[in-house]
């Protein structure tokens, strides 16, 4: 592993320059330097300091996924297409108001409030849409407040930033919803806590989110306020293959336009994750593909397991088994989201053995996901 | 009673060398003065605003340099003896106006105009040289050597100007300005009494010139060339112009103004009195030319010593030119030999190693292990940067523009203007300002970029200036933009004070130069009135005024104005408002140099008030520098810098 020792000037040389960064926001707020602002990382002045957290936590610097892999589940990285698995199953929510607030069926809001309820936590962090749909992060505090964070724009958003924001003497137990870029930078803060800052071990709770891609937000949302009137739209969907389309719903109905024309902005930065499924979460949460009103649920670890177990004793979700036939695809596609990112990456290094900012794959698992050997 | 004054003839006044110039002022009998204030003839107006009421002199700080001539020539029409004030700057913006009244001649009463110039330029964006300005202006032009000199040459500066019917100029520098001297008064030329009236066109009785307008131009020319040749024959005889020295000396050093004394102390030094004379010039344009080459005669080496242009050289050779073949075996040392600079200030030093050349003597100034211990004394002096003050309500302003700017991310700039703010194109300003000439040309600048969208240019400009700057000269500029449709956004820092230049009253401010009441002109109503959407911020709220600078930016269209208002931290001290905020550092929380802050209150906010405790490696507040305005707290990342209300 290359010297992963470095600053903000190397975060912009080797990550944000390149068009690699995810917009997760690891490196933003935790000091005065670096900020978010309408889907750009900014600096605000230079630092001196040549060994930065910025640098460390971003999710495309040098990455050990092998140590982080042992970190989390206590065991080397495989070759698995879904990561670590304890359970997988399709999951809704009881609740009928939340169903129809929600993206799907509603899991990850009824699992953040039951969290929070049963005092597993007191704060989420979470996204949250403006009434222009602008995501940005958010606090959430109780279940309205969780309610509100339903939904997804399909836009990166610099979730981290809010977490860089948090004191180190806050003693808030934390719950997080992340994409899985935002889950691997999480990880990596795990790995060498930041001080000064947010105390790390406040986290009880990772849940991730499925995820192929997401939106930039400058010029998606430019398209977005050039076509649509914003505050009218109640929810954005990409429904399952072979639709290929982006749906709209709002006051007035439906609007579906040719996914091949948000395509084109998507953030560059996705073309190089391996990640589909927020491998490195307690749980993690998608739509279950045919399954209309249900979330495919991966629970990964024994935090994530006790929460689903509650779940399931409150009556707060309702469950059942994943076909077999859903679970080859939902393999299938995480494979092919790796196969296409390792590609990327030895197409960008020209060499067969260098993933760029990925360490810690065994020989093994390159040979299944690197096609063509 | 102020020895400015002072009726007492032949008494003997230690007065500052500005002084002695409102002095001569009111010994000439002046009955109006107005002037804009500029280092270093800023003591000269207040001096007078002083005892205006007492003396009935009408003193007022205009806008600009050029309303403030056209105030003095309108009191010389009436027959009132006029009296302006300005830097080196002031003639250039008074310049148009000078040209068209030289070629209408002046009222029956005198006008003249006090100009400061400053070699080395300590206190100003440039280092020109007014007396070129005068000659091209055509008008008479006197240079004190001493404030005696100078309180002299105003007083006869006026009847100069009254026997010729122009406009006359005294040129001072910042040394004669700024250094204190006896000076024995003269008689006050009573003024009172004297009727101001503008003559009537058809006064049979009493015929006097009752139109002063610039007529067909051949003809008002003429007289304007003989009234300066009147001005040489004056000149040939006054006793402002005097030689000391042998008949015929080896050199002949030619001096004028604050040089002389230079000169004087260089000779003495090297005890030279009996090789070198010296033709000190009181009357430097027009040229005495029947003195000066009186005195060419005596010698067959001469030195030019003067302050910056080489201005009395190069007319004493143009002269020396006309008088061939008897000049020819002169030769002349001076900046066009290279003995001297055309630049920067002269001393007795530079004076000494000039004539140690052409004299061909050497001179040890002082013993070399006493050198060598001054040179090692001048390593250990700290090295202090200009900076803003504590509390000042600039630094909060540009620290709002950089976030701003960074954030937009348009590659946005600001073009800069001349004041306390011109500090913004160095650290105190985080390198923020990226043009910086006259006073308004910030948003002349930004009329000229912000019209470029067409030749494919969309970064945001700002442009700043300040309050009283507004009145002086960005008003047309802003005009400019609202018309021509210019896409800028003009930041008018208005700390209600003209407070690179001692806190001179301005239009804006309410008060009178004489500190009396004022009707106040409001900045933000005029901006409205012009068309220019107007937000107004304090920047102590940086991260609103922020906000509002992201959210006019974004508008992309015509010229708006932004009001940064925040009162001047000295001003504050001046009115003995109390502190806000007593300011300590909690050390536990305090980053430092480590990750998360890297120092950011010391190394990039760089208020005086704070320092870095090299040993504990921690911020802490200097308790000598701090004004308590609280605003560093607003910027620690740690939320270390800790704000109590202060008590009392």
């Amino acid at each position: 592993m290359s010297n992963n020792k470095k600053g903000a000037k190397e975060l912009f040389e080797e990550v944000i320059d390149q068009r690699l960064c995810t917009y997760c926001g690891a490196c933003a707020g935790g000091c005065p330097y670096l900020v978010s602002y309408e889907g750009r990382i900014v600096v605000l002045d230079k630092c001196t300091i040549p060994e930065g957290k910025c640098y460390e936590y971003c999710p495309r610097t040098p990455t050990d996924i092998n140590a982080i892999s042992y970190q989390t589940f206590g065991e080397a990285y495989k070759d698995d297409e879904l990561g670590a698995i304890r359970e997988v199953m399709i999951a809704r929510s009881a609740d009928d108001h939340i169903r129809k607030r929600a993206q799907y069926g509603g899991t990850v809001t009824t699992l953040m409030s039951l969290a929070l309820e049963e005092g597993f936590i007191d704060c989420g962090i979470l996204a949250k849409m403006s009434d222009d749909k602008i995501p940005g992060s958010y606090l959430a505090r109780s279940k309205e407040e969780i309610l509100q964070c339903a939904g997804t724009s399909y836009v990166a958003y610099p979730l981290l930033e809010a977490l860089n924001h948090i004191p180190e003497e806050s003693t808030e137990k934390l719950g997080i919803v992340g994409t899985p870029c935002q889950v691997l930078s999480l990880s990596k803060m795990k790995q060498d806590p930041p001080q000064n800052r947010v105390n790390i071990g406040n986290i009880k709770l990772l849940i991730g989110l499925f995820c192929n891609w997401a939106l930039s937000f400058h010029e998606f949302h430019q398209f977005l306020r050039e076509n649509l009137d914003l505050p009218k739209v109640i929810k954005f969907d990409i429904p399952p293959p072979p639709a290929n389309q982006f749906d709209i719903y709002s006051e007035s109905g439906k609007t579906s336009l040719p996914l091949d024309e948000i395509r084109r902005y998507i953030m560059p930065a996705c073309s190089y994750c391996l990640d589909m499924t927020a491998e490195f979460a307690d749980i993690s949460v998608g739509s279950a593909e045919g399954i209309e009103g249900w979330n495919t649920v991966i629970i990964r670890t024994k935090a994530g397991e006790d929460l689903m177990r509650l779940a399931k004793a409150k009556g707060a979700l309702e469950t059942e088994i994943l076909p077999d036939e859903n679970l080859a695809h939902l393999k299938e596609a995480a494979l092919n989201k790796k196969k296409a990112a390792l590609k990327n990456l030895v197409e960008r290094t020209g060499n067969r053995n260098d993933f760029l900012y990925i360490y810690g794959l065994s020989e093994g698992i390159t040979d299944k996901f690197l096609e063509n050997k | 009673m102020s020895n400015i004054s002072m009726n007492k003839p032949g008494t003997t006044v230690l007065l500052l060398g500005n002084e002695a110039v409102a002095r001569g002022a009111i010994e000439a009998g002046i009955g109006i003065a107005a002037a804009y204030p500029g280092s270093p003839s800023s003591e000269v107006l207040p001096s007078i605003a002083e005892v205006a009421k007492e003396m009935n002199i009408h003193t007022e700080w205009s806008v600009n340099e050029k309303v403030a001539t056209e105030v003095a020539a309108g009191a010389s029409f009436a027959g009132i003896r006029a009296f302006s004030v300005m830097k080196q700057n002031g003639a250039n913006v008074a310049s148009d106006f000078i040209i068209n009244l030289n070629m209408s001649g002046i009222g029956e009463a005198g006008v003249v105009i006090y100009i400061a110039d400053d070699p080395g330029g300590m206190t100003s964006s440039n280092e020109e040289d007014s007396r070129t300005i005068t000659k091209w202006f055509d008008n008479p032009l006197l240079e004190p050597s001493s404030a005696q000199e100078a309180k002299d040459m105003i007083k006869w500066a006026f009847e100069v100007s009254e026997a010729i019917n122009l406009l006359t100029f005294v040129r001072g520098v910042k040394r004669l300005s700024y250094t204190r001297s006896n000076v024995v008064l003269g008689e006050i030329n009573e003024n009172k009494g004297k009727k101001a009236y503008f003559p009537e066109v058809w006064d049979l009785h009493n015929p006097k010139k009752s139109q002063f307008t610039t007529g067909p131009t051949p003809t008002y020319h003429k007289p304007l060339h003989e009234k300066i040749e009147k001005a040489r024959e004056l000149f040939e005889t006054s006793s402002f112009n005097s030689y000391i020295g042998q008949e015929n000396p080896e050199l002949l050093i030619i001096t004028c103004g604050a040089c002389t004394s230079y000169c004087t102390e260089a000779i003495e030094e090297l005890k030279a009195g009996d090789r070198v004379g010296v033709l000190k010039l009181g009357t430097t344009w027009p040229l005495p030319e029947k003195l000066v080459a009186k005195h060419l005669g005596t010698t067959k080496q001469v030195l030019f010593v003067e302050e910056l242009d080489p201005f009395v050289e190069r007319s004493v050779m143009e002269l020396a030119a006309s008088l061939l073949p008897d000049t020819c075996d002169l030769t002349f040392y001076g900046a066009r030999s290279g003995h001297l600079t055309p630049y920067n200030e002269l001393s007795t030093n530079l004076v000494i190693n000039a004539l140690t050349g052409i004299l061909s003597v050497t001179h040890q100034p002082r013993d070399l292990a006493y050198e060598k211990k001054v040179q090692e004394a001048i390593n250990i002096v700290p090295n202090r940067p200009i900076n803003m003050c504590a509390g000042c309500p600039h630094r909060a302003t540009f620290w709002a523009i950089k976030n701003a700017l960074q954030l937009d991310g348009r590659k946005g700039f600001v073009c800069g203007d001349i004041g306390c703010y011109s500090l913004g194109f160095g650290p105190p300003g985080f390198f923020q300002s990226r043009t910086m000439h006259a006073m308004g040309s910030g948003i002349g600048v930004a009329n000229g970029l912000g019209n470029l969208k067409h030749v494919g240019f969309d970064q945001p400009v700002l442009a700043l200036c300040g309050d009283s700057t507004f009145f002086h000269a960005a008003m047309p500029a802003l005009v400019n933009g609202v018309y021509n449709n210019s896409n800028f956004i003009l930041l008018v820092l208005d700390n209600s004070a003209t407070a690179m230049t001692g806190f001179q009253p301005h239009p804006g401010t309410g008060q009178l130069a004489t500190g009396d009441p004022a009707t106040v002109v409001d900045i933000e109503a005029i901006c409205r009135a012009m068309g220019a959407p107007v937000e107004v911020c304090d920047p102590f709220d940086m991260d609103n005024t922020t906000e509002t600078l992201l959210h006019m930016m974004k508008q992309e269209k015509g010229a708006r104005v932004i009001i940064m208002r925040h009162l001047c931290q000295l001003v504050k001290d001046k009115r003995k408002i109390p502190k806000e905020y007593e300011m300590h550092v909690d050390q536990e929380r305090c980053l430092g140099d480590a990750c998360g802050c890297d120092r950011l209150c010391t190394r990039l906010f760089g208020c005086p008030g704070l320092m870095w405790d090299k040993e504990a490696g921690k911020a802490a507040i200097d308790e000598a520098l701090c004004v308590g305005c609280g605003l560093c707290a607003d910027i620690c990342p740690a939320n270390a810098i800790i704000r109590e209300e202060a008590i009392g």
